[in-house]
């Protein structure tokens, strides 16, 4: 724990309290008679959670009348799950109520997974272990720390757009999804600062076709998941993991760790939400498959932009020289990686796919 | 040969893209608290655009490319609609503080309490937990239409929104932890004109965010050793008061960001302050307001039961008296200070319901 929390955690005595202590002796003319007439109003009482061993945690307090999650959530208020809702307030206007929309088993330990598995860029990645590299390895650092602050821009913007129109009812998905904004935000904050540390700069901004199908799945946050996970989370995830086998120190090696973390949760997060909505919608699998047949044209757009691919292939051959000789190698089985894993997930799912054929030279062979 | 060329990928590199970057041979450096945001404001990087024309999503600094696509039709491109000049230290002091309302609030000092203080405490709990998240809700609306090239205060309203997370959650589990249970929701953020959730623009939501809602719960919170019971009460207010005060700072800053850069609209931010002064006491966003529902369990909790609620409601109405007293000073130094010498503010008024 942070000093300064462990220290709020534990101070004793305040000089704000102190002063309305001093301020209530003062005289007053006239105290109104109490009306009381909130108390007593539950519609469950003498619930009595206790700590378990991971601490008090956000799934733990589904107990009774609390744990009940209903299918739809038709109110348009901040009633918070299992109180007594107020009649005649005006809605705030949140389009996701269904729990199909939003739903996944995972959420709330997700989220204090995420709270416990915290870091701080500034203070926990070991900067001073970056030294001097070659120009061209710097520079391809560089443009892949700058195209994963883009996607990382990408992830903020689309949680930040869907989170508030979920309704109250699920908040252990809103709560999560405030945890994986943060981390997005986290890591947008950290590649930036890679890039910027030794010698180098920003590169070259990322096509963007990706980026734009993403933000433009507005049917709905199951599509958005379909798009912000199941592509793009699970290739930047594998680009992470391969970068974490060929980091040029201790302080690379510990940005690809922590942002893999951050990252494995996200995916979970949006397989277990995929299954749920699939297992709720008559036809979302048919949905989600034809999103993604048309995704796929617009990856592979993406993915014939040779930028990325350059950048990586000399970061996993250490030179230019090593991108020819080893580097592509390394980077085409990135690729059969992340494909077999997508294509894992799908049957997991029981997603048809079709995978076109410039991304089926990457596919396992039946 | 190379397995690539077997799968027939061209794999001739073309490196063009090498020449095409931001301003290169930056050297950022680490000063005493990690390598900060602040650090990393070398050169041209550390330069914020007054109007933003960054449609694509692009880093703040990167090279842009032609064929880009264009992402981003956001709404906030004026730097003067959402900036503030501390946002990098508030967003790290943001990532240092996080806490976790699972194992760092020390739950097992929770003691059966007597019926009249558990069902105040949890009536103060089940209004936290239902109004807390609009100050999540809010902001993440507001970060999806920001252009990137302001991250800053992008990345400290997402710091935001993880910490009322939090709030919402450690709330929560305060009315589940001790016998008790949620009760009667307020409907205090719902869907009513004026509300937080429906200004339309951003300066606007923080006045009634930032200043008026989180200042006044803010009060309330640093008050917290006078209505808790025990340690891991009195720990939840702290832990969450200082996530407020980053909040409420949020506020101070932009605002004073605007008195400065944009005096064209001084006029407008005083109409947002009428607006907030008004609603300080009488509306049911204020647990320390005059709305029963909130007002008589902190009356009990801040008294020691039903029985001591007299000697409780002096106390709130001094509690009151020191949340105006507060907003003055933060609208003071935000650099609205005129509206209370001009005659602009009722404060003065509503100071002297603060007893009703």
């Amino acid at each position: 724990m942070a000093k300064a929390v462990k220290a709020a955690a534990k101070a004793v005595k305040s000089p704000h309290a102190d002063a309305v202590r001093k301020a209530a002796k003062s005289p007053m003319l006239e105290i109104p008679e109490p009306k009381l007439n909130w108390m007593n109003n539950s519609r469950q009482w003498g619930v009595r959670v206790k700590p378990g061993k991971k601490g008090l945690t956000l799934g733990s307090l589904n107990v009774g009348i609390y744990g009940e999650i209903p299918m739809e959530w038709p109110d348009q208020t901040r009633n918070p799950r299992g109180a007594v809702g107020r009649k005649g307030m005006p809605p705030v206007g949140y389009m996701l109520r269904s729990k199909a929309e939003v739903w996944a088993d995972s959420a709330a330990d997700l989220y204090e997974e995420a709270i416990q598995r915290r870091w701080a860029p500034a203070t926990d990645v070991p900067w001073h272990t970056v030294k001097p590299l070659s120009q061209e390895l710097e520079r391809a650092i560089c443009q892949v720390s700058t195209e994963l602050s883009q996607y990382a821009n990408v992830e903020i913007e689309v949680i930040s757009s869907w989170q508030h129109q979920m309704a109250y009812g699920y908040h252990e998905v809103k709560q999560y999804l405030a945890t994986a904004g943060f981390d997005a935000a986290r890591h947008y904050e950290v590649f930036r600062k890679r890039a910027l540390i030794n010698g180098g700069g920003l590169g070259l901004e990322g096509p963007g076709q990706v980026n734009r199908m993403i933000l433009e799945s507005r049917g709905g946050w199951t599509e958005a998941v379909v798009y912000l996970v199941l592509v793009r989370g699970l290739f930047a995830q594998t680009i992470v993991r391969y970068l974490e086998q060929y980091a040029s120190n201790e302080a690379e090696r510990f940005i690809y760790q922590n942002v893999l973390q951050d990252k494995a949760r996200l995916l979970t997060y949006g397989v277990d939400h995929l299954k749920f909505a699939i297992a709720h919608g008559e036809d979302r699998k048919q949905v989600i498959a034809t999103l993604l047949a048309i995704g796929d044209g617009l990856f592979i757009r993406d993915f014939n932009d040779p930028v990325l691919r350059e950048a990586l292939a000399i970061i996993f051959g250490g030179s230019i020289e090593g991108a020819r000789r080893t580097g592509m190698d390394v980077y085409h089985d990135m690729m059969r990686s992340f494909m077999s894993t997508h294509l894992e997930y799908c049957r997991w799912l029981d997603v048809p796919r079709r995978v076109p054929e410039r991304l089926a030279q990457y596919a396992p062979q039946a | 040969m190379s397995e690539a060329e077997n799968l027939g990928v061209n794999d001739d590199l073309d490196l063009s893209w090498m020449d095409q970057t931001g301003p290169w041979d930056t050297r950022a450096e680490e000063s005493r608290h990690g390598l900060t945001l602040a650090d990393i404001q070398v050169g041209e990087y550390g330069q914020v655009p007054d109007e933003s024309d960054n449609q694509t999503g692009r880093p703040r600094g990167a090279a842009a490319r032609s064929g880009a696509y264009r992402i981003g039709n956001y709404a906030v491109r004026t730097k003067s609609e959402i900036w503030l000049d501390n946002a990098c230290f508030l967003y790290e002091e943001a990532l240092q503080r996080q806490w976790s309302s699972a194992t760092d609030v020390p739950w097992h000092t929770i003691e059966p309490l007597p019926d009249d203080i558990e069902q105040a405490q949890c009536q103060m709990a089940t209004f936290l937990t239902e109004v807390e998240f609009v100050a999540g809700d809010v902001p993440a609306r507001w970060v999806s239409q920001t252009t990137p090239d302001f991250f800053e205060a992008r990345q400290l309203l997402t710091a935001q929104v993880m910490d009322e997370s939090r709030h919402m959650d450690v709330f929560r589990k305060r009315a589940m932890a001790n016998g008790g249970g949620l009760m009667g929701a307020t409907g205090a953020t719902s869907g009513f004109v004026g509300s937080i959730d429906l200004s339309r623009d951003f300066t606007e939501m923080s006045a009634r965010l930032h200043i008026s809602g989180e200042g006044a719960v803010l009060t309330i919170f640093r008050m917290g050793e006078l209505m808790a019971y025990n340690d891991a009460e009195k720990a939840m207010y702290r832990l969450c008061a200082q996530d407020e005060a980053r909040h409420v700072a949020y506020g101070v800053m932009h605002m004073r960001y605007m008195a400065e850069t944009a005096p064209e609209r001084h006029e407008e931010i005083n109409c947002y302050l009428d607006e907030a002064e008004a609603g300080i006491l009488s509306g049911s966003a204020n647990p320390a307001g005059q709305a029963p529902i909130t007002s008589e369990p902190l009356a009990i909790l801040l008294g020691g039961g039903v029985a001591k609620f007299d000697e409780g409601f002096k106390k709130l109405v001094a509690l009151r008296r020191r949340q105006i007293q507060e907003y003055k000073k933060r609208v003071v130094s935000a650099g609205f200070g005129a509206r209370f010498e001009n005659g602009r503010s009722r404060i003065n008024e509503i100071l002297e319901q603060a007893a009703a």
